[in-house]
């Protein structure tokens, strides 16, 4: 199976555990990337590798994967900066459900987000055969909420008191779409 | 070494499973309670999964008892298990699940469930419990969780299989106990 895809401009690829961990502390050491989903501060590139690592073990144990996101438009600067990272985890085999989150760079706008996710959601749907996947955000994140409602995603309550951050109790609100809201088209293969 | 201690509640105890609850568990799971499961078939198949349990509360991923209804003097019938799952502990997170026979009535699901919270709580200081309610499980069983704490939260559609392409709602309730600091010894 091949995991990796082209959509439109943008090459959306698994990592390279050796070669993307520069790249990915670029995009992520901006607290914006991720600030709709708790998660501590990225201070040193070596906390990236770990995590493409820690994917890695996940991805070969059939738990979740990966995306990193570029945009191929012949310019060369842009080609070394990373748009985004798009995580699926939790995956459930069973229940054929999933968890997608995404770190993106704020530069991306909604219809290009649009473009990205679609690609993923479409290879989960028609390639990995998964039924349901599932966005959990911290509660008043207005941007990520938009990109959401764009995406097709319904919003099915909040997920109280999942974890403690920042020395506060966060809730979740839980967004869902399944295969059969809408019809996904198959991605192009890169 | 026990992980899994006997809890008494009103009525009945919940006790940690033994290789000989096997013929008892394999009539309760004759009438499975979730939708889409089908009744075992050999009662050799919960050998492992009596097995299992030891296990699972030994590495803190979850815990089964079996429930019983009756008292010391009388003795003690097994009419239900107890499971809990999703367990996290450094999240402080858990859910819990109960199968039982229809003598299992809702008070005494209640107060079992009771029975784990409070034990889970004040040995791992939990913070949220969940139970999930499968769209055509006992209508009976959302007000039961209601009377003892539980609120609803989620609403998962198609977050429950049935079969191959098969799907219906599950519904999450979720109990969240009060935070506790943690205690630092030095």
């Amino acid at each position: 199976m091949n995991w990796n895809l082209q959509a439109g401009p943008f090459v959306i690829r698994l990592p390279v555990i050796d070669q993307d961990g520069d790249a990915l502390y670029g995009l992520l050491k901006d607290p914006d990337a991720s600030a709709h989903i708790p998660k501590p501060p990225m201070y040193a590139s070596v906390q990236s590798l770990d995590e493409l690592r820690r994917a890695s073990m996940k991805f070969k144990s059939r738990e979740g994967a990966c995306w990193l996101v570029e945009c191929h438009s012949g310019d060369v600067d842009a080609l070394a900066e990373l748009l985004a990272r798009v995580t699926l985890d939790s995956i459930n085999w069973m229940l054929n459900s999933a968890r997608l989150q995404w770190e993106v760079s704020p530069s991306v706008e909604v219809d290009e987000l649009e473009t990205i996710i679609g690609a993923i959601e479409a290879f989960c749907f028609n390639e990995l055969g998964l039924h349901r996947l599932e966005v959990a955000l911290l509660p008043g994140s207005t941007r990520h909420e938009a990109f959401l409602d764009q995406l097709g995603y319904q919003y099915e309550g909040c997920l109280p008191a999942q974890l403690e951050f920042d020395e506060q109790w966060r809730d979740l609100n839980l967004y869902a779409r399944l295969a059969t809201d809408a019809m996904v088209e198959a991605p192009t293969p890169l | 070494m026990k992980f899994t201690p006997t809890l008494k509640f009103n009525g009945g105890r919940l006790r940690p499973l033994e290789a000989t609850d096997r013929d008892a568990l394999f009539v309760v799971y004759q009438q499975p309670e979730l939708p889409g499961q089908r009744p075992l078939e050999q009662p050799e198949q919960l050998d492992r999964m009596i097995e299992l349990s030891v296990q699972m509360a030994a590495t803190q991923r979850g815990m089964m008892w079996a429930i019983e209804l009756g008292d010391d003097n009388s003795g003690y019938q097994l009419l239900g298990m107890a499971s809990a799952y999703d367990w996290q502990p450094s999240l402080l997170k858990v859910a819990l699940r109960i199968d039982g026979l229809p003598r299992l009535t809702m008070a005494d699901r209640a107060a079992a469930l009771t029975a784990c919270i409070n034990f889970m709580a004040e040995k791992y200081h939990l913070r949220s419990v969940a139970y999930a309610w499968i769209q055509g499980q006992s209508d009976a069983i959302p007000a039961m969780l209601e009377s003892i704490g539980f609120q609803r939260s989620v609403v998962m559609r198609d977050g429950w299989r049935l079969g191959q392409d098969d799907y219906c709602d599950q519904t999450l309730y979720h109990h969240i106990l009060p935070a506790t600091t943690a205690e630092v010894r030095l």
